[in-house]
């Protein structure tokens, strides 16, 4: 064995043995769930040109993407996450169409994080995106879905944090926010770092009671009945708006029956700037961050030319699994393999069998005899 | 979620560790087996209240507390800057405090109001990166030490150094001041994004009673 070559990069790891069958029957359990709304696969390639992900879409900084030059000098981007992908193709091939489009993908993105931090650069994604519906029902059926897949894939204690950015924009336009102040107070809301905030505020000059509130919102999370509090504390439409768009959603999770998975953070704001309003993430024990992340947006596609509605979410496949065998949860897969052991003479009467076995949907290994007394 | 779930705390270290367990006892959160200086355990419990405790080296807390070995941190702001792990930063203790100041001697100052090249040494290179870099635009060379960062200036090693700040005794013996303050410090109450998620209840009912007891 060559010591040097045995090692990959820092990031990147095999997944092989039962590792990579229990990865296998995660993902065709979440996909089943998902093909059953009616979503359709798709595939886009696995890099794509820079400005697919720049700035002005708003997803992973630039610094984080790993880019590298074709032939013509143009400059490319292993792909950091799909949706913008995704928002491209329904704008290159659906441009026309109004009725609204499903679509599913699965694989992995590349995100050039920190070192030594424990975290992966290439991880397995797999999502949906409901493109050209704006109601209630589409954020609802989105919500569902991944309750439903992670149930599916066998996950039981989790749960699926509701905010809407809407919210939080409406009081930052009602204090008159710019926005190098509002994207620092996101950052600094979505970590729960109250006094952060509030220093960046007065700093800024806002007025005590907008300071207030927008203080507030950090501490705005918990079961519906919060949705209560998150109205009676702003006075401006769009913030009002936002709340009765939530309490709606909520209403209509509980018509699917999976409203004891649910909780509400209008605290909520992503660090991608394409979403709207509706966000979600969904968090179980075992790992540090969400394993589900999704939410609505609705200005995406116009960047690429389709003015359309979009809600969609993704489920990191390896956390879900690294979650699930810290919680003990059994992925149940089958591998069993009749082995097969031929010398020279007996060749074909074994292949025979094998042929046979494999025609009825069995698994037969071929060995040769010697080999036997060391199984 | 569920109760009988163990919420488990990581206390920095030393002072800290110890004035966080004085706060605790005010709301009622006691671990009489923390108190036995010469225990060798690691972790210590509280079975009445379902609580465990443990101590680690600072730097560790935020990690700890990133992929939810612990719930819930006490740590510096310093380290909370210095480590950058995705935690809620909750509260603000109030103990602990000091600064996080670039110092040198006297004449360092001067090198401070360009933009030229400079060397500073610091336990703290991603603060100091962050401060060069984005606040005063100044392309400087950092060099890393782990501990007596104050020699560096003297021995010529860097211009200025970036370090905690408390009462500045150490500086003024070896002919250091204080030439900027990068950002006031003090311990911070750090939760796991998960557990937050998962046992608001529990987590919020903690930092209201320990808000009111500060």
């Amino acid at each position: 064995m060559s010591t040097k070559l045995v090692h990959t990069p820092e990031g990147v790891r095999d997944i092989y043995g039962d590792e990579k069958a229990k990865k296998t029957v995660v993902e065709q359990l979440l996909h089943d769930r998902i093909a059953s709304y009616g979503y359709r696969d798709i595939q886009t390639p696995t890099f794509e040109f820079f400005d697919v992900f720049s700035k002005e879409v708003g997803t992973t900084p630039s610094k984080e993407l790993y880019k590298f030059f074709d032939k013509e000098g143009n400059t490319l981007v292993l792909r950091p996450d799909f949706t913008p992908s995704i928002a491209r193709c329904a704008a290159k091939y659906y441009m026309d169409e109004d009725v609204p489009i499903r679509f599913c993908y699965q694989g992995n993105t590349f995100t050039n994080t920190s070192e030594l931090q424990g975290k992966l650069k290439e991880v397995t994604q797999m999502g949906a995106e409901l493109i050209g519906d704006d109601s209630v029902q589409a954020d609802a059926e989105m919500i569902a879905m991944t309750i439903e897949a992670l149930c599916h894939a066998g996950l039981a204690d989790f749960q699926i944090s509701i905010g809407n950015l809407a919210y939080f924009k409406g009081i930052c336009a009602e204090a008159g926010l710019d926005e190098d102040t509002e994207l620092k107070l996101r950052s600094y809301i979505s970590g729960k770092n109250g006094f952060g905030a509030e220093e960046l505020l007065t700093d800024a000059g806002v007025s005590r009671e907008n300071r207030e509130l927008l203080l507030k919102v950090s501490e705005l999370s918990g079961t519906a009945a919060i949705l209560k509090d998150a109205r009676a504390a702003v006075s401006n439409g769009r913030s009002k708006k936002a709340v009765d768009r939530l309490e709606k959603v909520y209403e209509a999770l509980c018509a699917y029956g999976v409203e004891k998975y649910v909780s509400f953070d209008l605290g909520m704001l992503s660090k991608y700037n394409y979403y709207t309003g509706i966000i979600f993430k969904g968090y179980t024990y075992g790992v540090g961050d969400a394993i589900v992340k999704g939410g609505r947006y609705d200005n995406l596609l116009k960047q690429f030319g389709k003015d359309a509605p979009a809600i969609g979410f993704m489920i990191v496949v390896d956390d879900l699994l690294a979650a699930m065998g810290r919680q003990r949860l059994e992925i149940p897969y089958d591998e069993t393999v009749v082995k097969l052991y031929y010398t020279e003479k007996d060749f074909d009467e074994m292949l025979k069998e094998a042929r046979q076995l494999r025609a009825a949907g069995k698994r037969a290994e071929l060995l040769p005899k010697r080999t036997e007394r060391k199984e | 979620m569920s109760e009988n779930r163990y919420l488990t705390f990581a206390l920095g270290k030393g002072r800290l560790a110890s004035k966080t367990m004085e706060l605790f006892e005010k709301i009622g959160i006691t671990c009489e087996e923390m108190k036995d200086k010469d225990s060798r355990r690691l972790i210590f419990v509280n079975e009445e209240l379902k609580l465990k405790f443990f101590l680690a080296k600072g730097p560790d807390v935020p990690t700890y507390v990133e992929y939810g070995a612990a719930d819930i941190g006490v740590v510096g702001k310093d380290t909370i800057l210095e480590e950058n792990r995705r935690v809620y930063e909750v509260l603000d203790l109030g103990y602990g405090k000091c600064r996080m100041c670039v110092c040198g001697p006297k004449s360092a100052e001067e090198l401070l109001k360009h933009h030229e090249m400079i060397r500073v040494a610091s336990k703290y290179p991603r603060i100091a990166k962050d401060y060069f870099y984005n606040k005063k635009h100044q392309t400087v060379d950092i060099i890393k030490l782990n501990g007596s960062v104050e020699l560096a200036p003297i021995v010529q090693l860097a211009d200025v150094i970036v370090d905690i700040v408390e009462t500045g005794s150490t500086l003024r013996e070896n002919g250091l001041e204080v030439l900027e303050e990068i950002c006031p410090l003090s311990a911070r109450m750090i939760v796991n994004q998960v557990s937050m998620q998962m046992e608001p209840e529990r987590i919020k009912r903690l930092i209201t009673k320990l808000k009111e007891n500060l």
